[in-house]
């Protein structure tokens, strides 16, 4: 049985990617399991300098789901390079850097830093809810998309994955936006910006006000978002959203993604991702899948 | 570190919002400290988020906690019976680190806030102890008797219904004003007015304190970054993880 999928030309084990934002940089995973078994690792969101992220409440549970206003917090750049990528270097899996900025000029100056290490790709993030400046505002309007892609294009010396945000009027423009400005691969859903109030206080339950859904509540949006995405463009697609079980994976995979982020399922349970590998092996063979490749886009449309 | 799939061996109401619930596991757990937590999973699959509990007893094999019902959640693990399995890990984050110096220990909390003390005088037997448990009334007090049978008390209620009329700062403050009591080090743990006066307690006596808060939690495991704690370091203000780097602070440190 064959389970390992080739994006962009970096040859990933099998096709379960830690998610950006619900792993950290794999240390704390590491504890619980060996995390190379996974097929990637997408690092926490990094900016050129630290960030301290929202101060105050930054989760909210949901039904099936939660709200999360972290804010980008992490160590910037150059400690990531220190601190983080020797670990990183140790792991026999992909090393996915999500980088994020808050002008264009930032976001191109932190691939080229980040390009000269041994991460194995790039994750250009303009999809974060969270901040007040950057993040998705580069993402929403197709024109900006290709534009900021364009331009880290030109710097990024590694294959470059566009992360985009579901809060867009038609994902399918903003997908071919970024194919045209240069992306080696597409990754999709961020969060669905929204929301939580205390009834009681008559205030938002998080500091920002608002903040990013993510969980298994989401997994309709983005399983129709990343169908829309593969009917649009021809470089491939890295699905995400609410994806808990084997079955999940290959849900999105039929939909068009050749590789999953899972994400809130690591906060969930310490070892979804690693429970995610063993028992797609065991669904695989059940339903007599030689190649898991072969699933992408086989979509029987009604 | 792993999943524990534990079985309720004890269930036991100590007043209509607040249960004892003891948790013994299959094999011997890791070793504990007072003040470390639990992440629980809760049986319904709309709650998707493991719930924080700390740590109130443990020995080689077991865990007892106590647990408020604030939520759905919390109703839900109320609901447990003796015999039904529960999956959780620990255990998780720093707890109090009693150092040899600390020789005379307050202990000083608001309401459940007492529950992760309690391990401070079992785990220390040779340490000078004395809690001052605070409730805003009589019919809120728990765990009294259980801090009897393992070093001094000193019970505080808000509206003076029983013990001492006052804040648990108060009898605290009481007690050292009068000599009784001069401790080398001050824990706690309760709301926010009873950390800031803790606190503000810890710097005019200047008696070094560490409180364990309350704060909403992800992962519980450091990766997730949503139990942010905003503490001051190095002139600066940062914000650090309640699970992974607390939930045990220096109270001095932490921005109330």
């Amino acid at each position: 049985m064959k389970l390992s999928v080739n994006i962009a030309g970096v040859e990933f084990k099998n096709p379960i990617i830690a998610a950006s934002g619900t792993f950290g940089f794999g240390r704390e995973y590491n504890r619980f399991y060996d995390v190379s078994v996974l097929g990637g690792i997408c690092t926490k969101g990094l900016t050129l300098l630290p960030r301290e992220g929202n101060a105050g409440t930054r989760i909210a549970e949901t039904p099936s789901g939660m709200l999360n206003a972290v804010g980008l917090q992490n160590p910037g750049a150059d400690r990531f390079i220190r601190e983080e990528m020797p670990f990183l270097e140790t792991l026999n899996t992909v090393v996915i850097a999500n980088v994020a900025g808050n002008t264009e000029d930032d976001c191109v100056a932190l691939t080229r830093k980040i390009c000269q290490t041994n991460v194995d790709m790039i994750e250009l993030n303009i999809s974060c809810p969270n901040v007040k400046e950057g993040g998705v505002a580069f993402g929403v309007c197709p024109t900006s998309v290709e534009n900021i892609t364009r331009k880290v294009k030109r710097a990024c010396t590694k294959p470059l994955i566009v992360k985009l945000s579901p809060n867009v009027s038609r994902i399918a423009d903003n997908a071919r936006a970024a194919q045209n400005g240069g992306a080696d691969a597409i990754s999709l859903i961020n969060t669905l910006t929204g929301m939580a109030i205390d009834y009681r206080t008559r205030r938002p339950v998080l500091s920002f006000t608002t903040g990013g859904l993510s969980g298994p509540a989401i997994k309709p949006v983005a399983l129709r978002m990343t169908y829309e995405a593969y009917k649009s463009v021809s470089v491939p697609i890295i699905g995400m959203g609410g994806i808990m079980s084997a079955e999940d994976v290959l849900e999105f995979m039929i939909a068009g993604a050749r590789a999953v982020q899972v994400g809130s399922a690591n906060i969930f349970d310490p070892f979804a991702s690693f429970n995610l590998v063993k028992t797609l092996t065991t669904l695989l063979k059940a339903c007599k899948i030689e190649d898991i490749s072969e699933l992408t886009g086989s979509l029987k449309v009604n | 570190m792993k999943d524990i799939v534990f079985t309720v061996t004890h269930l036991k109401f100590l007043n209509k919002d607040v249960f004892e619930l003891k948790l013994t596991a299959p094999e011997p757990l890791p070793e504990c400290r007072a003040g470390q937590f639990i992440n629980l999973k809760v049986a319904d699959a709309s709650l998707c988020l493991r719930r924080p509990f700390c740590l109130y007893k443990f020995d080689k094999t077991s865990v007892t906690l106590i647990i408020e019902i604030v939520g759905k959640g919390t109703r839900l693990l109320a609901q447990l019976k003796k015999g039904d399995t529960v999956t959780g890990v620990m255990p998780l984050g720093n707890g109090f680190i009693v150092e040899k110096q600390h020789q005379n220990i307050a202990l000083i909390s608001g309401g459940i806030g007492c529950a992760p003390l309690l391990a401070v005088p079992l785990t220390h037997p040779n340490k000078n102890v004395c809690a001052y448990l605070g409730f805003s009334d009589k019919s809120k007090t728990v765990l009294v008797d259980e801090f009897k049978k393992a070093c001094r008390v000193k019970v505080s209620t808000d509206d003076g219904s029983y013990g001492f009329n006052g804040y648990a700062t108060d009898a605290f403050l009481d007690d050292f004003n009068s000599g009784v009591f001069k401790p080398d080090v001050l824990l706690t743990c309760g709301c926010e007015p009873l950390l800031k006066a803790v606190q503000q307690i810890s710097r005019q006596l200047k008696i070094p304190a560490y409180m364990t808060g309350e704060t909403r939690m992800g992962c519980g495991v450091g990766a997730c970054l949503v139990c942010a704690c905003a503490v001051h370091e190095g002139g600066k203000t940062v914000q650090k993880r309640a699970c992974a780097d607390g939930p045990v602070f220096l109270i001095e440190d932490v921005v109330l």
